[in-house]
């Protein structure tokens, strides 16, 4: 009897010994992805847009994908989370979680270039990969962090797309006029623009701030309109872009192309001003519609990874329970998650130091689009998309390989809007 | 013996501070935590100063941290070129944040301090914006594009420095600011301002009749606070946070935090602030972790009840309970 009872007493110390150890060999056995989110606060759609974006991608790759190849063996991804408040207290107090409580192995930066600068000294403290997917400020690669990495492309390549589809649409065009809002990310914006602008020789005509909550544009657009642009790029934010276009219309400004910023790729702007925004266009990090696709990735010699447009978009809608269309900040916030994925499976580790070197390596094409980055971990294989507004529809028009339809240039004049022509080609 | 005694009211507040120091310095994860308590307790004990002591609210208190942040920010990117400065740079980037905030201080005081009441807290609502679309507009310290300066704190202190003055020792500085502001607050308390500023919170006019001059009172509270403001700034904003974008350090949302957690822990008294800022910041913290995206839902009625349950904030309360015991010359 007492031998009986030995040994049901050794048996269970040995059954709780096993799945300790195997739990905490489990617990190991996964890689998990730290975010201060901003679910609530001034970046909360963003910050909402982002989470669900990062559940998808998670979800394809513990699904779909089979896991993260790890040592032959295949490893799931676990998302943990808190939502920041969009402040930057929040911020580094939850990222000190992240990193010594929660031991995640890589985190992911909150949105916005402030959040993520906040946050970017304890993560380089901690010597911790931060990857940033909503800060698109390129001073942030200037300031000798090794450890952040950008997924969303630059501010200064907002433009970029746009110069160069008309430089190759229109050779003769060669006056450009930059008028736009006064704040740090419309000045990098157009920072870029007028570089690149140069550089394909193209000749600053006009160039000119406004003030933000700007409720009159007529003495700058009547300046603009003397300076005889053959296009323009402007705006800031969906209100001053609205009244930007509007007050053209007032004034009869017309020119081959439109691109505003921020404002024109919302459907709420075709929405507030009809046919006045046909054939307008503006940049976009992704869009729905676009055609990046396994053969595309062939087609230019880059590797691809993750889930088709639409499986991403079912996805995305699983992951938020609600049936909407994922914008970019979905988009840019699943792509990173990707990047990961695919520097872990080359490095074969998720030490910091060889992920970070793996990422650095790397060059692929995802449903967002192309990948890669610099040596400062700027991003620098990311074309943004230009879409245009064409018979009330969103058309994406730059680059080839992801449009859905052709550019419409010379778009049509004010006048004949009004008289109910419409963007085609 | 009446000398010491005189500041035991400081050791309930030096003490929290000690916990507080020890938990982020031992428990690990927790220092960046502490680190957020301690900006909310100093943030509160510098208000506490002027809304506290006067019964007057400044909405736009925020643009003294505001000019705080830009004046060290704008020193360590003036002076990044500078072989050899070090440290003297921090240094003269609190002068400079000091002087940037009692010049404002002066400039709002002097037009703002003449109004009472309500008056006083409507003339103080633009003061942050006016300065932010003042330094946008006229393109000071380079506008709307803001500063960004982790390159040039590498340059001047070294990149571990650096990286050790950002994610440690600029939280040390907001723990001293705090003890400071605690120490200046129990000073007043205990001195002829303090008294004075007690009788224009009661009643201002009935002060005036006393023969007390409520606007050189007024005016000295207002700029310590300010200054403190300013200092809180620079070590939290611009040496914690490597950038300075005008529309987030003059952002009214602080000004908010900062009443509701002097009003939470209890106005006009020492220990308050404290134990605003730490209820506020625990409560937000805790919440954002087990209940991310729905914290504000929570936290919004919870500010609600103990508000009316505690009208004169917890330590108000507790003066109130135990005014005739022992407790009674250490909760003040």
């Amino acid at each position: 009897m007492k031998k009986n009872s030995l040994t049901i007493i050794l048996s269970c110390v040995a059954v709780f010994c096993f799945c300790f150890l195997s739990n905490s060999f489990a617990a190991k056995k996964k890689i998990v992805i730290g975010h201060p989110a901003c679910l609530s606060g001034k970046y909360a759609k963003a910050g909402e847009q982002a989470v669900g974006g990062i559940k998808a991608c998670i979800d394809w790759v513990n699904t779909n994908y089979g896991g993260v190849t790890l040592d032959g063996k295949k490893v799931p991804l676990e998302y943990k989370y808190y939502d920041c408040e969009s402040k930057k207290e929040s911020v580094t107090s939850l990222l000190g979680r992240l990193i010594t409580v929660d031991k995640v192995n890589v985190v992911f930066a909150p949105y916005s270039s402030g959040l993520t600068l906040r946050g970017a000294p304890v993560s380089e403290s901690n010597r911790m990969l931060y990857m940033d997917h909503g800060g698109a400020n390129n001073k942030i690669f200037t300031q000798g962090f090794r450890y952040v990495v950008q997924t969303i492309g630059p501010a200064t390549a907002y433009h970029e797309g746009t110069l160069n589809m008309i430089h190759m649409t229109d050779p003769e065009a060669k006056r450009v006029a930059l008028a736009y809002e006064d704040s740090e990310f419309a000045k990098m914006v157009m920072e870029g623009a007028e570089t690149h602008a140069k550089k394909l020789g193209f000749e600053i005509v006009f160039k000119r701030t406004y003030p933000k909550g700007v409720t009159d544009l007529t003495p700058l657009l009547s300046a603009l309109k003397a300076s005889k642009p053959d296009f323009i790029l402007g705006g800031g934010h969906f209100e001053d872009g609205q009244l930007f276009n509007r007050q053209m219309a007032d004034l009869d400004i017309n020119s081959n192309a439109l691109s505003l910023i921020a404002a024109a790729t919302l459907p709420a702007f075709y929405e507030a001003l009809t046919s006045m925004a046909e054939g307008v266009m503006g940049p976009s990090h992704w869009e729905y519609g676009v055609k990046y696709s396994k053969s595309e990735a062939k087609k230019v010699g880059m590797e691809w990874i993750g889930p088709g447009q639409d499986e991403f978009v079912a996805l995305f809608k699983k992951a938020v329970g609600k049936d909407t269309i994922p914008d970019y900040h979905a988009a840019e916030a699943g792509a990173q998650v990707l990047a990961y994925v695919l520097a872990v499976e080359k490095a074969n580790s998720f030490d910091t130091d060889t992920v970070r070197k793996a990422l650095g390596d790397l060059t692929f094409m995802s449903f967002y689009g192309g990948w890669d980055i610099d040596d400062s971990g700027l991003q620098v294989g990311h074309s943004m998309v230009d879409v245009q507004w064409q018979d009330g529809k969103r058309i994406i028009v730059w680059p080839r390989e992801a449009r859905t339809g052709k550019l419409v240039y010379p778009i049509p004049t004010f006048a004949e809007k009004a008289k109910g022509k419409i963007a085609t080609p | 013996m009446k000398t010491i005694s005189k500041y035991y009211p400081l050791l309930p507040v030096l003490a929290v501070y000690f916990i507080m120091f020890l938990v982020g310095k031992n428990v690990s994860g927790m220092w960046q935590l502490v680190a957020m308590l301690l900006f909310y307790c100093a943030l509160g004990q510098a208000f506490n100063i002027f809304l506290g002591m006067t019964g007057y609210v400044d909405f736009g208190y925020v643009a003294f941290m505001g000019v705080g942040t830009y004046g060290m920010a704008v020193t360590i990117t003036q002076l990044a070129h500078v072989e050899g400065l070090g440290f003297l740079v921090i240094t003269i980037g609190f002068l400079m944040a000091l002087l940037f905030s009692t010049l404002l201080s002066l400039a709002v005081g002097a037009v703002a301090l003449r109004l009472k009441g309500a008056y006083f807290a409507i003339a103080t609502i633009g003061v942050n914006e006016g300065l932010r679309f003042f330094i946008e507009g006229a393109r000071i310290w380079n506008g709307s594009e803001g500063l960004i300066f982790m390159a040039e704190l590498n340059q001047i202190l070294g990149r571990k420095t650096a990286s050790a003055l950002a994610t440690f020792w600029a939280d040390i500085m907001v723990l001293f600011i705090a003890m400071s502001a605690a120490y200046v607050t129990l000073l007043f308390m205990r001195s002829k301002i303090g008294y004075a500023l007690t009788a224009l919170r009661e009643d201002e006019e009935a002060a005036k009749v006393m023969g007390i001059n409520v606007t050189k009172y007024k005016i000295i509270a207002f700029i310590t606070s300010a200054c403190f403001a300013g200092l809180l700034g620079a070590a939290s904003w611009a040496l914690k946070t490597p950038y300075v974008f005008p529309p987030e350090v003059f952002e009214i949302h602080y000004t908010i935090e900062a009443i509701i957690i002097v009003l939470l822990g209890g106005a006009g008294t020492l220990l308050g602030p404290v134990i605003g800022g730490l209820i506020y910041g625990l409560s937000k913290y805790y919440l954002s972790i087990y209940m991310p995206g729905f914290q504000l839902l929570i936290f919004a009625p919870i500010i609600i009840v103990i508000i009316v349950i505690f009208p004169e904030g917890i330590i108000g309360m507790l003066k109130n309970r135990f005014k005739d015991t022992s407790l009674a010359r250490f909760i003040i």
